[in-house]
């Protein structure tokens, strides 16, 4: 590689070019300067701190509103400022949610909103209009109750998915262990939700969408006369309570290393998080310091610490990366990367020496300089944004920073030294003091063991909840199938029940699917016979979706994209299983081969559940939930892995009523990844015509 | 401790300019050949340097697709003077970012500096056009990215084929026939020699244009364009300088009828030897004739329609008509038919087959207009349990009622603000300036139009929209493409 030859002399790059020396790299010409405007701060009769920063290089402004709550513990409502937000648009005392969203294209504007803030941008000529609609939503949103529960709902099937989302899980769980009895710590689930009622929505909005202490960030061409006059105008009626500013308290010191494990099965990837909470929040005086720090570390790129070791060198992974958050209330560390099964643990082995080693050792100079050039970069191509004069004002008022605090960067930046580096860490880590949180397949949990300092691992749910240990179970897997088996068809021993199963002959049910993601009703028909069909049908407007059809021995399946498919081997042994009208019947009887285990029973805080492992091949298994009480089968996770690619589906059963003398479930909601299904059970009929039309 | 940090001095000062819509520039040719156009402007103490190369994909031999964006890849491998993979580090080390790309019709490079490394960015734009090392090393590390990239963003990508299908069916003559990824096994066939000639062919400074806009002082500037680029050798005198450089003596000597040694390879114009200048006085004089293409003014032969299984979720549909190529009139009234089609939430498309039919996950419409001519597509994801046949009659009577009536005064309206607004913001990155400078230049010959863009908008009348959607969005002559899920 060719070295390059810095100047020492100033540039010869005036003289004439027969002379030019083409090996010698130009030296930076002389100092450039930065005109890093002064933003102009003024408050507002109604409390409304207002940052100014005038630039008139383009016709058009930005108004971005900051309330001036701290939002505070949402205890048993977790999710409650979060779903507020999401319906700040939905429409106002004044402007239907159509009318709203018209007027907004109509001068080709953009405004969003959520809890804490509202933005909008458009052309200087068409500001007006833009406020009009923007301080209508500040004051008069009006909840209607359709929008509250369709944004529900969306939260519902959402929440459910995410037992199906690695990331998702690894994030709650993170956000909980660092942050115990803190807002950060709060996660929303199906139960928080379902706290939370229209009225405290309303609530919501009433105490915190108020003027006082809030922040308006004003950009562009505007002059500081028309700001006055814009703010007076459109928010100057604006009233409010005083917001609510609790303070919170930085976690308690890590004692060792804590492994949390969240059980996803069938994964072939586990997701870490490796974390810490940092005793730093935003406009502590060593931020800068810690930024650098984490640059070299794993911030962004391929050059950094963790990037070199875990994929460069081992392969271990496409990407893994070490995220610093400072916020007003905290501060937290956390190194997150997807790892295969195989290499979980070698992986949070060099996760933790890396990390370890900031504490041991000085970063190198190159490392250093490095990542020094990128920031000082960065920072140069920021200030082309009209918007990042305005968030240095905004973050001067908002976190305390010195006045100078981005006059001084640079400089400050330059003195930065590995040795400050070096204390910085000592004083802020410490060795083996992590939260390493991984989720994915039981498999790698054994050797998670030796990670923890205690070796006792926490397994949580998928909330970031402490899961229940899972009790051993008081009876036997053969047992629980006799025991479902005797309550769905109200019997008392085995021999009645195989009688009255016996007496079906057939049977039809009619249900009805439902889902955000579809504007129409499916509806779907199962028959059953006794000679062994099992055969279901979904349609819409007269048209197949998609249909299956068992006739005990051979099957295909159909959909209207790929059309009718002959059932594989695999398919078919399960088929057969699934095709009676209560296959643990045949597991109590002895009559099928298919394997279960009886895992134990788990606890969900309201209700126990005995969990049955089925296992109809190296590919597919089903998890069933039976409630210790009744015994009936209240959930079914299927995972399913077709071509490498795991898929699982979580089915809730509810509404479980007579039907010919046998307990059938009424409702349901299935969820998998990409879609929710709450399907409602129209229509069962026992021993109907049977018709088999279209199979 | 490296030296090259930048320190800025602060300086505060009052500012009350008014608000510009019009971007001001200066534009000159040098004597070699290469067009320049400079875009100053003091708000950040940042530059954008780029150059812009005339040839893409198109203009590729039919054996030899992809080699414009094998280029793009390739020309960050180093110079005579840049060592093997420093090109992006010298500008991350010196506080800048870099990128490229590369469409049917051209190639671009550009970086992003602090205005006092403008000098570094000139330097290492006219290593690349002077002497980039085109050799078998740097082709053999290329073809593996250029391959990761193709799986990651075309093969892994769900439709992302869609382009090169509906382009393979359009074009059947033309070399809009393959898109700029072209072919692994092309890249893989081809020979040193292929890779060299395709440079000496196109990396020329009369296929060139420089646009720098940001922090500059114009005359400076002047002075190291003239210096770094306007030494660089003119006429086929380029190829006989990097032949000089490149190739071994023997090679050159069958090649030329002189040794190499009767140049000067520090100073190549400075040589003593009479045969030598009056060899590179003879070549500076022989132009070098860029291969251009014809326009393509065929029409879509009927109705082609083909399914495509791909690995996807969702089932999709995707149109293509044919359209003029981009400097044509109609290419304004054709954007703007889009726009009323499929630009935001209140659009046609969006409403009607999104949010009230709710058959899609996902649809719109927009121009690939091109040098030589484009294509206009409709595509749409089908909702889960929603039937292609289903969304296409419903894109098709969107279709019908753009041909059957007006735009309403409304629409008309809605969209003018929104280009009006899209105007304004296409000035707010010196780089995009930068871009949009060179690419008028280039496509228009006129950067002028960088300043009249909503002028041509506002030309268009609702009269025009109409008729444009009847000339174009022709129901027996398209391409319809159905992706299905493949088999699991």
């Amino acid at each position: 590689m060719k070295k390059l030859i810095y100047l020492a002399f100033i540039s010869l790059s005036l003289q004439v070019s027969a002379q030019l020396d083409r090996s010698v790299m130009p030296k930076p010409a002389a100092a450039a300067t930065i005109q890093l405007k002064e933003s102009e701060v003024f408050t507002t009769k109604n409390g409304i701190i207002v940052i100014l920063s005038e630039n008139h290089k383009l016709p058009k402004v930005s108004f971005d509103l900051t309330l001036g709550y701290t939002p505070g513990m949402e205890g048993a409502k977790a999710g409650l400022g979060e779903l507020t937000g999401s319906l700040i648009m939905s429409g106002t005392k004044n402007r239907s949610k159509d009318v709203l969203d018209k007027e907004i294209d109509f001068i080709g504007a953009s405004l969003t909103a959520n809890s804490t803030n509202l933005y909008l941008s458009t052309l200087t000529k068409h500001m007006e209009k833009g406020l009009e609609v923007m301080s209508d939503l500040t004051s008069n949103a009006n909840f209607p109750t359709s929008e509250f529960e369709r944004v529900v709902k969306q939260y519902q099937s959402s929440l459910l998915s995410v037992k199906s989302e690695g990331e998702a899980m690894a994030n709650n769980a993170t956000v909980k262990v660092n942050f115990p009895n803190h807002p950060y710590g709060e996660v929303m689930t199906v139960n928080t939700l379902s706290a939370i009622s229209l009225e405290d929505v309303k609530n919501y909005y009433a105490a915190n969408f108020t003027p006082q202490g809030a922040y308006m960030v004003i950009v562009g061409d505007i002059t500081r006369a028309q700001a006055e006059q814009m703010m007076e105008k459109h928010f100057g009626s604006w009233t409010g309570k005083v917001p609510s500013k609790p303070s919170f308290a930085d976690p308690k010191k890590l004692d060792g290393n804590q492994v949390y494990f969240v059980n996803k099965p069938g994964s072939v990837q586990s997701v870490i998080h490796v974390s810490f909470p940092l005793a730093m929040r935003m406009g502590n005086p060593n931020n800068l310091k810690m930024s650098v720090l984490n640059d070299v570390f794993g911030g962004n790129g391929f050059g950094t610490r963790l990037m070199q070791n875990l994929r460069e060198d081992k392969a271990y992974t496409y990407g893994c990366y070490s995220g610093l958050n400072f916020q007003n209330e905290g501060g937290w560390v956390s190194i997150t990367g997807n790892f295969r099964n195989a290499v979980t643990d070698s992986a949070i082995t060099e996760i933790v020496n890396e990390l370890n080693r900031l504490l041991s050792e000085k970063v190198s100079d190159d490392e250093l300089a490095l990542t020094k050039a990128t920031k000082t970069g960065s920072f140069a191509r920021s200030l082309e944004r009209p918007q990042t004069i305005a968030r240095f004002a905004y973050n001067i008022q908002r976190y305390g920073l010195p006045t100078d605090y981005y006059k001084n960067y640079l400089t400050n930046l330059n003195a930065i030294s590995s040795s400050d580096l070096l204390e910085l860490a000592q004083s802020y880590l410490k060795e083996n003091n992590y939260n390493i949180v991984v989720v994915g397949n039981e498999e790698v949990l054994e050797k998670l063991k030796k990670f923890d300092s205690d070796g006792k691992i926490i397994q949580l749910d998928e909330f970031g909840d402490v899961k229940q240990a899972m009790v051993p179970a008081d009876i036997s897997a053969k047992d629980l199938a006799l025991k479902y088996t005797l309550a769905v068809t109200q019997t008392k021993d085995l021999k009645s029940a195989m009688k009255k199963i016996a007496k079906v002959k057939s049977m039809t049910q009619n249900s009805t699917l439902k889902s955000d993601k579809i504007p129409f009703p499916l509806s779907n028909t199962e028959i059953y016979t006794n000679k062994g069909i099992r055969a279901e049908k979904m349609e819409f407007g007269g048209n197949v979706a998609q249909k299956s059809y068992f006739d005990g021995k051979t099957g295909y399946t159909f959909n209207m994209q790929t059309g009718e498919q002959k059932m594989t081997d695999e398919e078919l042994k399960m088929a057969a299983f699934e095709q009676a009208l209560f296959p643990e019947a045949n597991l109590a009887n002895n009559t099928s081969a298919v394997k279960m285990e009886l895992l134990g029973i788990e606890s969900d805080g309201a209700n126990k559940y005995y969990v049955l492992k089925i296992t109809q091949n190296e590919n597919a298994q089903s998890i069933n939930y039976y409630n210790v009480k009744t015994f009936m089968k209240e959930k079914v996770t299927k995972i399913q892995t077709v071509a490498g690619e795991t898929e699982s589906a979580t089915s809730q059963f509810d509404q479980f009523l007579d039907e010919g003398g046998f307990l059938f479930p009424r409702h349901l909601i299935v969820a998998t990844a990409p879609i929710t299904f709450d399907i409602n059970i129209d229509k069962i009929e026992i021993n109907g015509v049977v018709d088999l039309k279209g199979f | 401790m490296r030296k090259g940090f930048i320190f800025f001095l602060f300086v505060l000062g009052a500012f009350t300019a008014m608000s510009q819509t019009k971007i001001n520039y200066i534009e000159y040719d040098l004597p070699n050949g290469i067009h320049v156009i400079l875009h100053e402007e003091h708000s950040t103490p940042i530059v954008a340097v780029s150059v812009l190369y005339h040839v893409g994909s198109k203009n590729e031999n039919t054996d030899k697709t992809g080699f414009a964006h094998f280029f793009e890849h390739l020309l960050f491998e180093g110079s005579q003077n840049i060592g093997r993979g420093d090109y992006a580090k010298l500008v991350e080390k010196n506080g800048g970012a870099l990128n490229a790309n590369t469409s049917q019709d051209r190639t671009f490079y550009y970086e992003i500096l602090p205005s006092n490394q403008l000098e570094l960015g000139i330097w290492l734009e006219s290593e690349r056009m002077l002497h980039a090392k085109v050799e078998n090393v740097g082709i053999e590390t290329q073809r593996s990215v250029v391959k990761e990239e193709k799986r990651q963003r075309v093969d892994n990508q769900p439709y992302a084929g869609f382009i090169t299908e509906m382009f393979k069916r359009a074009f059947p003559t033309h070399p809009y026939n393959w898109v700029p990824i072209g072919s692994m096994e092309h890249l893989d066939a081809a020979q040193e020699q292929d890779y060299v000639q395709f440079y000496q062919d196109f990396y020329v400074p009369t296929n060139a244009t420089i646009s720098i806009a940001g922090d500059i002082p114009i005359e400076q500037t002047k002075k190291w364009i003239m210096t770094y680029f306007g030494s660089i050798p003119k006429g086929q005198a380029l190829n006989l300088y990097r032949d000089c450089m490149a190739m071994d003596d023997v090679k050159f000597t069958s090649k030329y009828g002189m040794s190499k040694e009767m140049f000067n390879p520090k100073d190549y114009g400075n040589t003593k030897d009479k045969n030598a200048l009056a060899l590179i006085k003879k070549y500076s004089e022989t132009p070098i004739n860029i291969r251009r293409t014809q326009k393509d003014n065929t029409k879509i032969n009927g109705v082609i329609t083909d399914t495509i299984f791909d690995n996807i979720q969702l089932s999709a549909i995707f149109m293509g008509y044919k359209i003029p190529d981009q400097k044509n009139a109609d290419s304004y009234a054709l954007e703007f038919m889009n726009e009323v089609l499929s630009g935001g939430n209140s659009s046609r498309i969006n409403k009607e087959l999104i949010e009230r039919k709710r058959l899609a996950n996902y649809a719109g419409s927009f121009n690939y207009g091109l040098e030589d001519g484009g294509l206009n597509i409709f595509l749409a994801l089908a909702n889960d349990g929603i039937s292609l046949p289903e969304v296409q009659k419903e894109l098709d009577e969107q279709i019908r009622l753009m041909k059957d009536q007006l735009i309403s005064a409304e629409e008309y309206e809605t969209v003018l603000n929104k280009f009006e607004k899209q105007v304004v913001e296409s000035y707010s990155t010196v780089a995009g300036i930068a871009e949009n400078l060179a690419d008028n230049h280039v496509y228009f010959g006129n950067a002028a139009r960088t300043n009249q863009m909503l002028e041509m908008y506002r030309k268009v009348t609702r009269e025009d929209i109409l008729r444009v959607a009847n000339t174009y969005l022709t129901d027996n002559a398209r391409v319809i493409l159905y992706y299905l899920p493949k088999e699991k």
